[in-house]
């Protein structure tokens, strides 16, 4: 129990700060609107005319009145005009959905002293306030196997409660389920993983054709590996221990290892079609959002071959 | 334990020691631990293959840093003493404490009274009787004391200042030990065998059979001591003796008899020696005067040795055979011999009627050397004790004259013609005769020969084969001038010409002085030990004047002190403790020691008996030592633990820049203070001190001295605001080494016993301070410290250390204020000038002398300036010493009424004195011209 209840408490007090947080956060970024990514005939992005009548705020037609209709929908001005009856359409709106997974595994929780704050607390913060954003947009934003998509102003809220009162295993990686096709999927984490938990995580998810993107939130000093001496590194999930003598010495190896391993995550994502960028917790979430809204709006195809880093060049 | 002075009071508590062998093995298989990081990503460092592996056992001299920790931590708990107290191991039987109090004791005196005072310590806390037997007393009974009644006899009792014979006190301590049975016997020994110290040890043995016996002895300097002061013919040469070879140099002291010295000789002991000589190559006129001579730093009586008139100048009688030498003093012989032999010579003229009993009083006096001027017979029995006395070493110097060349007799070196020989007369044909040169050999060889002296008259020797050989003198034409011979120890010499100017001018120039000095060097017969003519039954006995105690210093005689006879050359008794005696202008020695007494270090070690050694330190609890050591090892430990697992040098690495910056600029700002910085501060200093006019005292960095000073300065500040028309501002506590001193017109110097000397550069600053105006009053504030007696003032310790700081200084001559001094009238009419004592005397610069009957008749003097220097010892600033309340701060002694009024006053005087100088001296003269300006 008490065991347990570190880490508990510890995503407790961080989903609480980051509450805060992104609201102020998501209130500095200007509506997100997303645009289209592909337009396809009977695919409308979420506030985005489906140019054809159906629920919606923007008018589309006025059309006869048909009999049989409730009268409610009658648009009495436009009738007081001539002699008929006419009903107002708006433009059919339907909203996309955005599956968002911020990592609450206990690795999350560590933060270097360079850092500003754990990785935890920056992965939900970045996860709020895109939720936030999106929702703004008109867009629906889901927790896999947490929170069912959502359009709900107080998305936050939702979000938080749900992780509150999430009793599950906190999970590394987002549990395989099957998103729609013009689903969007934005994981956040540390992906520590081994590469092939990852390749088989993206198989899932990109399986039926959606999209997304990848983010590792590293902590500074995960980048620069700044320890010397005696030192037993611990994996806080239980993967075991090692024992380093001069720690100093492992740098540069370790620096390679890194760089191999994200290189493998990326030559991934780019065959799929995803987006993957590193963000460290000593940079700006800002930073984080702004890309994350940028790769959102602009064109896809256009980033996705070339690499978009945020934070510093590791 | 182990010859060490060091003891454990919980010694069981070393087995822990046992443990440590245990504690290596621990430490040594003990890696060190690493530290422990919670880190993500370390499923990516398992791909790493690790480079090298850490040693994982501690280096061998981390864990010996450990185990001395260890050791150090049980070492401390096992309560380590150094210096443990050395007590008798105790049963309940009563305690003897037999205690050497001779002179040879007095040296280390404190550190006897010490051990006797834990002796009876621990007897006190076994409950047992102690007697205490001073083995100076053998006629003493011997009681048995509780622990209180017998430290007040403990400090009851004086080292002696003549050598104690220890055997006659045995009979006394056998008489004890039969009476009390059972004893444990300590004897706290000087370890110098002074006489009889094999007897005693034997005696000792033989009396307390095998009851328990422990010896102190060792531990401390062994005494020196002089004898056999000799003024020889170059120089004073003393002997000094020790028992042992530790000390090895020193100096030895003379002083005269006021106590000041006058010279000092150092002496050095070859590895085996036993005694050496130390000479003091001083003017004769200057050893003449010496009354005193003693070993510097060395406090006993046998340290000393006193020198009276024996020592000194050699006496010289002149007799003359003319008898109207009083009413023409210019044509008597004596004139001339008195004026030459003066410088050197001490001269007696014969107050007796004729010549022969003249002759008589000298040999009585047993003079070393005598002139007979123009003494023509000499009665046969005293020309036989002359011939006596001239064998024994006297020195018997005749001139000529009509009477000798009238007379015949045998106590001249050369066989005379009857009558003179008259040159450049009015029936003569020859000049008056100039000297030729002096004989090579002869005593007047190298004394340049006058030019201008001629010779009128003169006897002659009859020619013979000897004749040349005699003449140390002879004149151009070959007759002798002065001829000599030894004769026995001593030696015949005649001057062929008179002592008055009749028959030559030479008693008129100064090669006669030469001359003589040259004969009277030759005088070897300096007082000799054992009877004289003076020993005879008409001997006078003469009373004792100043005694010493047997820490050397002068004294009242005390009651028991009996007359010696006039001619007392042995060593002091108990009866005649050594000391002056007879009239104070030429008074008798009687020294501790006789010139032929040696002293050999006591062999204890025939006697059954434990050794213990006297311990000068105090106890010392070693435990915070350990224990504080232990704790920097584990620090070192740590910080090397730090280093070994990386710590440090990720602390460098990431805060290397500003802490290395930091660190240094620390040190620079520690070390080497800007000069910018210094000279703002001293300008700050500056500004203060000139601001208002200040009363400053020198910071002595004793804490409590120095709060009473400043307290006392205040106090004066204040009173001075009171009553006079000077408001000064608060007082300033100045360091002459490093603060400017100018500004100041008085500095006020408490002497505090055994504070180092200030450096070189500081009493610069005061001599210069001293010479451009300024006053310092030092004050030693120990006059009821003082030991009784004429220069028991000087004897004080921070009267030597006053000493020690004014040797450097040039001071000017001191005298007490007189009472015409202007110090006594600048604004109160004081006579003295009391301070919280009111005893000591106040010195000051000696006024110029104004013999003139109009200026003694002149109610103040003041000299040209103001004394640089005043020195009391009544400790002014005590009494001046106020509390904030305004209450004083420190009782007054005697504590008479006004007394604390009368030391402001005092104050008040010298500070005046300081400001205005001989101002008041000078408002003597305010009538007259007042008078001269109104004509």
């Amino acid at each position: 129990m008490a065991a347990d209840n570190g880490p508990i408490a510890r995503e407790t007090v961080a989903i609480r700060r980051a509450d805060g947080e992104s609201r102020t956060l998501a209130a500095s970024l200007p509506r997100l609107v997303l645009e289209a990514r592909r337009i396809a005939a009977n695919v409308i992005h979420g506030l985005h005319g489906r140019r054809r009548a159906g629920s919606g705020e923007s008018f589309w037609q006025y059309r006869r009145f048909v009999s049989g209709e409730p009268s409610q929908n009658v648009d009495w001005r436009r009738s007081a005009r001539d002699d008929h009856l006419y009903v107002r359409e708006q433009e059919w709106e339907a909203a996309h959905t955005v599956w968002i997974w911020p990592d609450r595994s206990p690795s999350m929780a560590f933060a270097s002293r360079q850092a500003r704050e754990s990785k935890l607390e920056r992965s939900l913060i970045v996860a709020f306030a895109l939720a936030e954003l999106l929702v703004s947009g008109g867009e629906r934003v889901g927790i896999p196997g947490l929170m069912p998509p959502t359009a709900s102003r107080n998305v936050i809220d939702k979000m938080a409660q749900a992780m509150l009162h999430d009793d599950a295993q906190r999970l590394s990686l987002p549990p395989s389920f099957v998103p729609s096709s013009l689903a969007e999927i934005v994981v956040l984490g540390d992906f520590w993983s081994p590469i092939a938990e990852i390749r088989t995580m993206l198989a899932g998810l990109s399986a039926s054709g959606a999209h997304g993107t990848l983010v590792q939130i590293v902590d500074p000093a995960e980048e620069t590996f700044p320890y010397s001496g005696r030192i037993e590194f611990v994996e806080p999930e239980g993967f075991g221990a090692i024992t380093a003598g001069r720690a100093e010495s492992w740098t540069a190896d370790y620096t390679t290892r890194l760089a191999l391993h994200r290189d493998q995550i990326r030559d991934e994502t780019n065959r799929l079609d995803w987006l993957f960028t590193t963000h460290s917790t000593d940079r700006s979430a800002a930073e984080l959002l702004l890309f994350l809204h940028a790769g959102m709006t602009a064109s896809k195809l256009g980033i996705r071959s070339s690499t978009i880093k945020v934070g510093p060049a590791a | 334990m182990m010859g060490l002075p060091l003891a454990f009071t919980e010694p069981l508590l070393l087995i822990g020691l046992v443990s440590l062998p245990v504690l290596w093995w621990l430490l040594r298989v003990m890696p060190p631990r690493p530290r422990r990081i919670e880190f993500p990503p370390t499923r990516l460092l398992f791909d790493i293959a690790p480079k090298e592996e850490t040693p994982s056992r501690t280096p061998w001299w981390l864990t010996a840093l450990r185990l001395l920790a260890a050791a150090l931590v049980i070492f401390a708990a096992a309560g380590p003493i150094w210096n443990p107290q050395t007590g008798i191991a105790g049963s309940k039987a009563p305690l003897l404490i037999m205690f050497d109090d001779g002179w040879s004791a007095a040296a280390n005196w404190d550190t006897r009274i010490k051990a006797a005072d834990e002796l009876i310590a621990n007897a006190d806390n076994d409950r047992r009787a102690i007697a205490l037997v001073p083995l100076s007393e053998p006629n003493r009974d011997i009681t048995l004391m509780p622990a209180g009644a017998a430290r007040v006899a403990l400090r009851q009792i004086t080292p002696k200042a003549y050598s104690v014979d220890r055997v006659e006190t045995l009979p006394a301590i056998e008489r004890f030990l039969k009476a009390t049975g059972d004893c444990e016997i300590a004897w706290l020994s000087d370890g110098v065998d002074t006489g009889r110290g094999e007897e005693f040890v034997q005696g000792l043995g033989k009396t307390i059979g095998d009851r328990s016996l422990t010896v102190f002895e060792g531990g401390t300097s062994a005494p020196l001591a002089l004898v056999a002061a000799e003024n020889a013919a170059a120089k004073m040469t003393v002997k000094v003796l020790r028992t042992d070879s530790g000390i090895t140099a020193g100096t030895v002291r003379a002083l005269d008899q006021k106590g000041s010295p006058i010279g000092e000789a150092r002496y050095a002991f070859g590895p085996q020696d036993k005694d050496t000589e130390a000479a003091f190559d001083l003017p004769v006129e200057l050893r003449n005067d010496i009354t005193r001579l003693e070993i510097a730093g060395e406090r006993s009586a046998g340290a000393v040795q006193l020198l009276d008139k024996r020592w000194r100048r050699r006496a010289i009688g002149i007799v003359s055979g003319a008898t109207s030498e009083t009413a023409q003093p210019l044509l008597a012989p004596t004139f001339y011999l008195t004026r030459a032999l003066a410088p050197f010579a001490d001269v007696r003229l014969a107050d007796k009627g004729s010549p022969q009993q003249g002759i008589t009083q000298f040999l009585d006096q047993k003079l070393p050397m005598i002139i007979l001027a123009d003494v023509g017979t000499v009665a046969p029995e005293i020309r036989d004790r002359l011939n006596a006395w001239v064998d024994q070493g006297g020195v018997l110097v005749r001139f000529a004259g009509p009477r000798l060349a009238q007379a015949e007799d045998d106590l001249v070196p050369v066989k005379l013609r009857k009558g003179g020989r008259t040159l450049g007369g009015s029936l003569t044909w020859e000049k008056p005769q100039h000297l030729a040169n002096f004989t090579a050999d002869a005593p007047f060889a190298g004394v340049p020969v006058p030019k201008d002296v001629t010779v009128s008259r003169q006897v002659l020797a009859e020619p013979n084969a000897a004749l040349a050989a005699k003449s140390w003198a002879s004149l151009e034409d070959g007759t002798p001038l002065v001829t000599g011979e030894h004769r026995g120890k001593g030696l015949v010499s005649l001057f062929h010409v008179s002592a008055d100017m009749r028959w030559s001018d030479l008693p008129m120039s100064g090669t006669f002085v030469e001359m003589l000095r040259r004969i009277v060097d030759m005088s070897g017969y300096t007082s000799k030990p054992g009877a004289g003519v003076a020993g005879e039954a008409n001997a006078e006995t003469v009373a004792p004047l100043h005694i010493l105690d047997g820490f050397g210093a002068f004294g009242p005689p005390p009651a028991t002190a009996k007359p010696v006879s006039s001619d007392y050359r042995d060593r002091a008794t108990p009866d005649h403790p050594p000391g002056f005696y007879g009239p104070a202008d030429g008074p008798l020695a009687v020294n501790t020691l006789a010139a032929a007494d040696r002293i050999a270090p006591l062999n204890t070690a025939s006697l059954r008996a434990r050794h213990a050694t006297y311990t000068n330190a105090e106890p010392r609890d070693l435990r915070g030592w350990l224990l504080s050591s232990a704790l920097i090892l584990f620090l070192i430990d740590a910080m090397i633990v730090a280093l070994l697992g990386g710590g440090l040098a990720a602390l460098i690495r990431r805060r290397a820049a500003p802490a290395v910056l930091a660190i240094g600029l620390a040190l620079a700002a520690t070390f080497s203070p800007s000069p910018s910085r210094a000279d703002a501060v001293s300008d700050d200093f500056a500004l203060k001190a000139v601001s208002q006019t200040r009363l400053a005292y020198v910071v002595t960095g004793n804490a409590d001295v120095d709060s009473i000073v400043k307290a006392g300065m205040a106090g004066l500040t204040l009173f001075l605001a009171q009553r006079t028309a000077l408001e000064a501002g608060d007082p300033v506590g100045v360091d002459p080494a490093r603060d400017e001193l100018a500004f100041f017109p008085l500095i006020y110097w408490p002497i505090v016993p055994g504070a180092p000397k200030p450096p070189r550069d500081a009493i610069n600053k005061i001599d210069a301070y001293m010479k451009q105006g300024g006053t310092v009053i030092f004050d030693t504030r120990d006059a009821v410290e003082a030991p009784p007696g004429e220069n028991g003032a000087s004897q004080t310790p921070a009267m030597q250390t006053l000493r020690e700081i004014l040797s450097s200084l040039d001071v000017p001559e001191l005298e007490p204020v007189p009472r015409e001094h202007v110090l006594t009238k600048t604004f109160y009419l004081l006579r003295d000038f009391p301070g919280r004592f009111s005893t000591g005397q106040t010195w000051v610069e000696t006024l110029p002398r104004e013999d003139d009957d109009e200026s003694a008749q002149r109610p103040a003097r003041g000299g040209d300036g103001v004394s640089p220097i005043i020195i009391t010892s009544n400790d002014l600033a005590g009494a001046w010493a106020i509390r904030p309340d305004g209450q004083p701060m420190l009782p007054l002694t005697p504590g008479e009424p006004r007394q604390r009024e009368f030391a402001f006053r005092a104050g008040v005087n010298i500070v005046m004195y300081t400001l205005t100088g001989n101002y008041k001296a000078d408002q003597v003269h305010a009538p007259a011209l007042i008078e001269r300006l109104g004509q």
